[in-house]
């Protein structure tokens, strides 16, 4: 998730303030915006991403990664790549995950200037590795409503 | 700006300009939920003239503070729409365009509005499709149609304001350095899928054989659709922000996108995209090349890669309180898969 958990909390908050607040006109209705502000706005600062799935996406990244060092042999740019793996923070999770992403779009940039024959083995490991991500990302997605927010 | 404001300011600003009417009252104001870009509003305007009483509907459309397309700038749209008002399309007539901050705070257009309703692309809560099979086989060759005669429109001295590309590879690599441009201005850091397919479109920019005029959003979700009567039919195409010049493949690309099938198999939810194809080479003249059309297929998802990113990052920025910037962060995966498959790293039938 590119929105931090804090700030996608601190905008819902402010939309319900904001713009729906003015048109909840029962009493019941308005009491319950508001508890579900003080819910949101209390819950902002104890929760975190799930670590499991940053881990599990560190560690499919960082195995890539390990793959496309090793097929590039003694290309020059397998240094930089391996560099790049190395300098990625062991932790926390999410930084970690975060991190091993920029040494992926490095990898990709390197492999651009190369021969195709010569990083077929990297853009495998690359792309099995994409492949796997978004099947972990679209795993936690919940049916989309977006009918219903077009048309309100 | 509270309902009221808005209301009198747009009261004043169209009491201007109709002729001969001694009373002008806007009698209906709704900020419509459909469009995520621009803010639209719909009213209703009572002209009172020699005793008689008459009503016309209109459409504003103003910068937001932010938004899916910034920077802003609407002239363009205007310029375009306003002189297709002699050109067989259905576009609305769009008779103004207000630049002064004095008026609505930000620049705006008015368009008259056409009759219809915009089905939305994506799946009704029942699981149902935007349009039965009896609506799909009236609609589909209107609105492909409607794209070939869009093409066939002389842009020579009219448009040359939207930048004339060079001939060769100007008109796909301008597209790609547009869309890269804005994922570089959301500041987001740079998703792996997202970098494997810029480097792979910048490396195969097809040559584009004519300029035309391209709309830039051509899909379902921007299209007009009047239901009543026998058969449904196009009554306008809507939401021009992205009009320019370049390869008409790009708008063919980009409506037969799997962004827009509404959970069915076909393109806009309207035919194969193989019959989509085939009718646009059929209607427009023109061959549908393959290879253009899957550099186009790749471009339309990085196009709403960047659209989205762009969203994000004004939610983040605060500088929008409109949680629909929100949502496009966890949708973000579903461009991954469509990436995926566009660029063959998952399997799949695009």
């Amino acid at each position: 998730m590119l929105l931090p958990v804090e700030a996608l909390i601190d905008g819902v908050v402010r939309t319900l303030v904001e713009s729906i607040l003015p048109d909840v006109t029962t009493r019941f209705a308005r009491g319950q915006l508001y508890a579900a502000v003080d819910v949101l706005r209390n819950l902002r600062d104890r929760i975190e991403v799930k670590v499991t799935l940053c881990e599990a996406e560190a560690a499919s990244a960082a195995t890539a990664l390990e793959r496309v060092v090793a097929g590039l042999g003694t290309e020059r740019s397998a240094v930089r790549i391996a560099e790049a793996l190395a300098a990625a923070p062991g932790g926390p999770p999410a930084e970690r995950a975060a991190a091993l992403r920029a040494a992926l779009v490095t990898a990709l940039e390197a492999l651009d200037g190369l021969p195709a024959a010569r990083t077929e083995a990297a853009r495998t490991a690359i792309a099995e590795h994409l492949a796997a991500q978004v099947m972990r990302d679209l795993m936690v997605l919940k049916p989309s409503l977006l009918t219903e927010i077009s048309k309100g | 700006m509270p309902d009221d404001d808005l209301r009198a300011r747009l009261e004043r600003f169209v009491g201007r300009r109709i002729q001969g009417a001694d009373r002008v009252r806007v009698t209906h104001l709704e900020r419509s939920t459909e469009g995520f870009s621009q803010e639209t509003f719909v009213f209703e305007v009572e002209i009172g003239r020699d005793g008689a009483t008459e009503r016309r509907g209109y459409v504003a459309k103003r910068e937001p503070v932010a938004g899916l397309l910034e920077p802003y700038d609407l002239e363009p749209e205007f310029r375009v729409l306003h002189a297709l008002s002699d050109d067989p399309l259905p576009s609305p007539r769009t008779p103004w365009f207000e630049r002064d901050p004095a008026v609505l705070d930000r620049p705006f257009y008015v368009m008259e509005r056409l009759p219809g309703d915009v089905p939305i692309p994506a799946a009704r809560t029942d699981g149902a499709a935007p349009f039965d099979d009896g609506e799909r086989e009236a609609l589909g060759p209107e609105v492909v149609d409607a794209l070939a005669r869009l093409h066939a429109i002389e842009w020579r001295g009219r448009f040359d304001f939207l930048g004339v590309p060079r001939p060769g590879r100007a008109a796909a690599e301008r597209e790609v350095a547009r869309w890269e441009d804005r994922i570089r201005r959301s500041g987001l850091p740079l998703d792996p899928a997202l970098a494997e397919a810029l480097l792979w479109l910048r490396r195969n920019a097809p040559v584009t054989e004519e300029t035309t005029l391209v709309h830039g959003d051509y899909r379902l979700g921007n299209f007009l659709v009047v239901r009543g009567g026998r058969r449904p039919r196009l009554a306008g195409i809507l939401d021009w922000e992205l009009v320019h010049l370049g390869d008409p493949l790009e708008d063919v690309a980009w409506c037969a996108s799997p962004l827009w099938r509404a959970a069915t198999p076909y393109a806009s939810a309207l035919l194969t995209p193989e019959d989509f194809a085939a009718r646009y080479a059929a209607s427009s003249g023109r061959a549908v090349d393959p290879e253009r059309l899957r550099f186009y297929d790749v471009l339309a998802v990085v196009k709403m890669s960047a659209i989205m990113l762009t969203g994000i990052q004004a939610f983040r920025d605060q500088r929008t309180a409109d949680l629909r910037m929100a949502i496009f962060d966890h949708q973000l995966p579903f461009l991954g898969a469509l990436l995926g498959v566009a660029r063959g790293w998952i399997a799949g039938a695009a």
